[in-house]
C-alpha cells in the first residue's frame, strides 16, 4: 500500500467532512482540540471511522525538565485508547514551567542532559500509550550557544534511546535552517531512515527583520517550493512515510487542502522523483 | 558556563515575561500573545463582537500577561477572564461587560459537557413526580445579571439587525444549557436554583410560587423539558 497522503482535521472543516467524506489517505487531529465532549467531537469519531487517523498532540511539553503533567497525559492517553489511531505524536520542545502552559513550541538546548530528560518523558508517554510515540522536529528562531550536538543527532540519539519514531516536518526543517543559516541537505545526513515514521507539511511565512529575512512557521499559506523540493529528498532517501498537510492561519476553503495533498500523494507514489513535482 | 536545564528554562521564562533575551525571542512572545488572545476570542465571542477585534487582543493582552493557562486545552482557558473584566472596568467602560464573559464563559462550559439522553418522565402520575429529585444537564447554569444579557447577546449576533439595546430591560435570569440558554422570569430561576440544590420538584414548585405568584409550574416545567433542561432521575 502507498504511503497515504491526508490533512490536518480543522474545526471549520469538520462539517464538509463530516457529510462528504472527500478523498483523503489520512487525518490528523491536534489532541488538545478533542479532550472535551462536545457535538465537534462526536462529528471527528464519526469521521474517524472512515479513514487512517493520526492523533498529534501539541501540549505534552516532552522537553519540559519538571516531566510531564500527570493528568494531561491521562487524557491523552484516554482519547488515544478510544480512537486507537495509527500513528500518535508530539513535538521535540517544552511549553509548560512552573505550573504555566506557554502555547508555543519553545526550543531546546541539545545537550546530554535535556536528551535524558526528553528521552525520560517519551518512554513515560509510551508507557502510559503502550505504543510507540513520534517526535517532530520544531520550527527554530533561537541558535541556543551551549547546545553540543545538532538537531538532527539529538533526535537519531532520541529514537535510538527512546525507541520513538520520527516525524520529519519539512517545513520545520526549511524554517530552521534558512534562520540558524544551515544546509538542510546536511541536516538529513545521518538521520535513521528506519526510525522515521511521518512527515509534516505546511506553508512560512517570511519576515524582514534586522536587515535579514526570518522565516516563522505560521502554517499559513501553501506548501513552498524549496518545501516541496526538501519534502521529495525525505521520500527519495528515507522512503515514503504518512504525510500531512497542515494549515491553521487564515484557513483556506477544503479543496486547497485537498489540491496540496494531493500533490504531496503523487511525490510519494513516485518515490520523491523531481520529475513528480511538475504534477 | 552552561546552565542545567532547569535554570535554562526559567531563566527562557522570565526573559519571555521581562522583555529580556534576543531579539529574536520576541517570536515566541508574539507567539503566545497571539495565539491565546486568539483562544480566548474564540472562547468569548460575545465580548469580541462588544468591543471589536483591534481593542479585543488589547484587553485580552493584557489578561494573557497576567494569567496564563495551566493545562493545553484551550478551551478550559480563561475562567478567570470575566471577573478580569470586572476589576478593569475603568481599560473598557462597559459595566455589563463582565456579565457579558460570564455568559459567554457558561455557553463555552456548556457547549464542552457531556450530553447524556434527557430525563425520561413518561409514565409518572403528578404525585410520583412531584416527590422526585431531578438533576439539570450537565454543564447547566443559572445566571443572573442587572443587564438585559439575553438582548445583549442577540444584538451581537453575527447578521443581527442594527439597533441600541435598551440597558434598563434587565435585570435578567438566564439558564445556560448545551443547546443555547433559555431567560427565565423570577419563579421560573428560583424553581431551576432550587432543583440545582438537590430539592424535589414539590419543593422547587413551593420556592418557584414563593418567589413569584404567577409562577405556573406545569408550563415552567414543560419548557425546561423541551430545551433538555434535566439529564437524569437521581432516585
Amino acid at each position: 500500500m502507498n504511503a497515504p497522503a491526508g490533512i490536518g482535521l480543522r474545526a471549520p472543516h469538520l462539517a464538509e467532512i463530516d457529510r462528504d467524506r472527500p478523498a483523503l489517505g489520512l487525518l490528523e487531529i491536534h489532541a488538545e482540540n478533542y479532550l472535551l465532549p462536545s457535538p465537534s467531537f462526536a462529528a471527528m469519531e464519526r469521521v474517524r471511522a472512515d479513514y487512517r487517523f493520526s492523533v498529534h498532540a501539541v501540549g505534552l511539553s516532552l522537553g519540559a525538565v519538571d516531566g510531564l503533567d500527570a493528568a494531561h497525559l491521562a487524557r491523552v492517553a484516554a482519547l488515544v485508547k478510544r480512537l486507537q489511531p495509527d500513528l500518535v505524536s508530539d513535538h521535540l520542545s517544552w511549553s509548560t514551567h512552573g505550573g504555566r502552559y506557554f502555547n508555543d513550541l519553545l526550543p531546546l538546548p541539545y545537550t546530554e542532559e535535556a536528551l535524558d530528560v526528553v528521552v525520560r518523558n517519551v518512554d513515560r508517554l509510551q508507557e502510559a500509550l503502550g505504543r510507540q510515540i513520534s517526535i517532530e522536529n520544531p520550527s527554530c528562531y533561537l541558535a541556543i550557544a551551549h547546545s553540543t550536538m545538532s538537531e538532527p543527532e539529538f533526535l537519531s540519539q532520541l529514537a535510538k534511546r527512546s525507541g520513538c519514531g520520527l516525524l520529519l516536518d519539512a517545513n520545520n526543517i526549511h524554517v530552521t535552517a534558512h534562520n540558524l543559516s544551515i544546509d538542510p541537505a546536511r541536516w538529513l545526513d545521518g538521520l535513521p531512515a528506519a526510525a522515521i515514521t511521518e512527515y509534516h507539511l505546511a506553508g512560512h511565512a517570511v519576515n524582514e527583520v534586522e536587515g535579514g529575512t526570518i522565516l516563522i512557521d505560521d502554517h499559513g499559506s501553501r506548501v513552498g517550493d524549496p518545501v516541496w523540493g526538501l519534502f521529495s529528498q525525505c521520500v527519495e532517501r528515507f522512503g515514503p512515510r504518512p504525510t500531512v498537510i497542515e494549515w491553521d492561519t487564515d484557513i483556506p476553503a477544503l479543496p486547497v487542502l485537498l489540491d496540496e495533498a494531493r500533490r504531496a500523494s503523487v511525490l510519494l507514489a513516485a518515490g520523491g522523483r523531481h520529475d513528480a513535482r511538475a504534477a | 558556563m552552561t546552565l542545567a536545564l532547569r535554570e535554562w528554562q526559567a531563566a527562557f521564562v522570565a526573559d519571555l515575561a521581562g522583555g529580556g533575551g534576543e531579539a529574536r525571542l520576541a517570536i515566541h512572545r508574539h507567539h503566545i500573545q497571539r495565539s491565546l488572545a486568539k483562544a480566548l476570542a474564540m472562547t468569548f465571542p460575545t465580548v469580541h463582537a462588544l468591543v471589536g477585534a483591534d481593542f479585543f487582543r488589547q484587553i485580552a493582552g493584557i489578561f494573557v500577561t497576567r494569567e496564563l493557562p495551566t493545562q493545553p486545552v484551550l478551551a478550559e482557558y480563561g475562567a478567570q477572564f470575566a471577573d478580569f473584566l470586572a476589576a478593569e472596568e475603568a481599560m473598557h467602560g462597559l459595566p455589563y461587560l463582565a456579565d457579558v464573559a460570564r455568559l459567554d464563559w457558561a455557553l463555552n462550559v456548556a457547549f464542552y459537557s457531556p450530553r447524556p439522553s434527557a430525563a425520561d418522565l413518561t409514565g409518572l402520575s403528578p404525585e410520583v413526580l412531584l416527590s422526585k429529585v431531578l438533576t439539570l444537564a450537565p454543564g447547566a447554569e443559572l445566571i443572573r445579571s442587572r443587564y438585559p444579557l439575553d438582548r445583549i447577546w442577540t444584538a451581537s449576533q453575527p447578521g443581527a439587525a442594527e439597533g441600541e439595546v435598551d440597558l434598563a430591560k434587565g435585570p435578567t435570569c438566564l439558564l445556560v444549557l448545551p443547546a443555547g440558554f433559555v431567560r427565565l422570569d423570577e419563579g421560573e430561576a428560583a424553581f431551576v436554583a432550587s432543583i440545582a440544590e438537590g430539592h424535589t420538584l414539590e419543593a422547587a414548585a413551593v420556592a418557584g410560587f414563593t418567589a413569584e405568584s404567577n409562577f405556573g409550574l406545569a408550563g415552567c416545567f414543560g419548557r425546561l423539558l423541551g430545551c433538555e433542561a434535566f439529564a437524569a432521575l437521581q432516585q
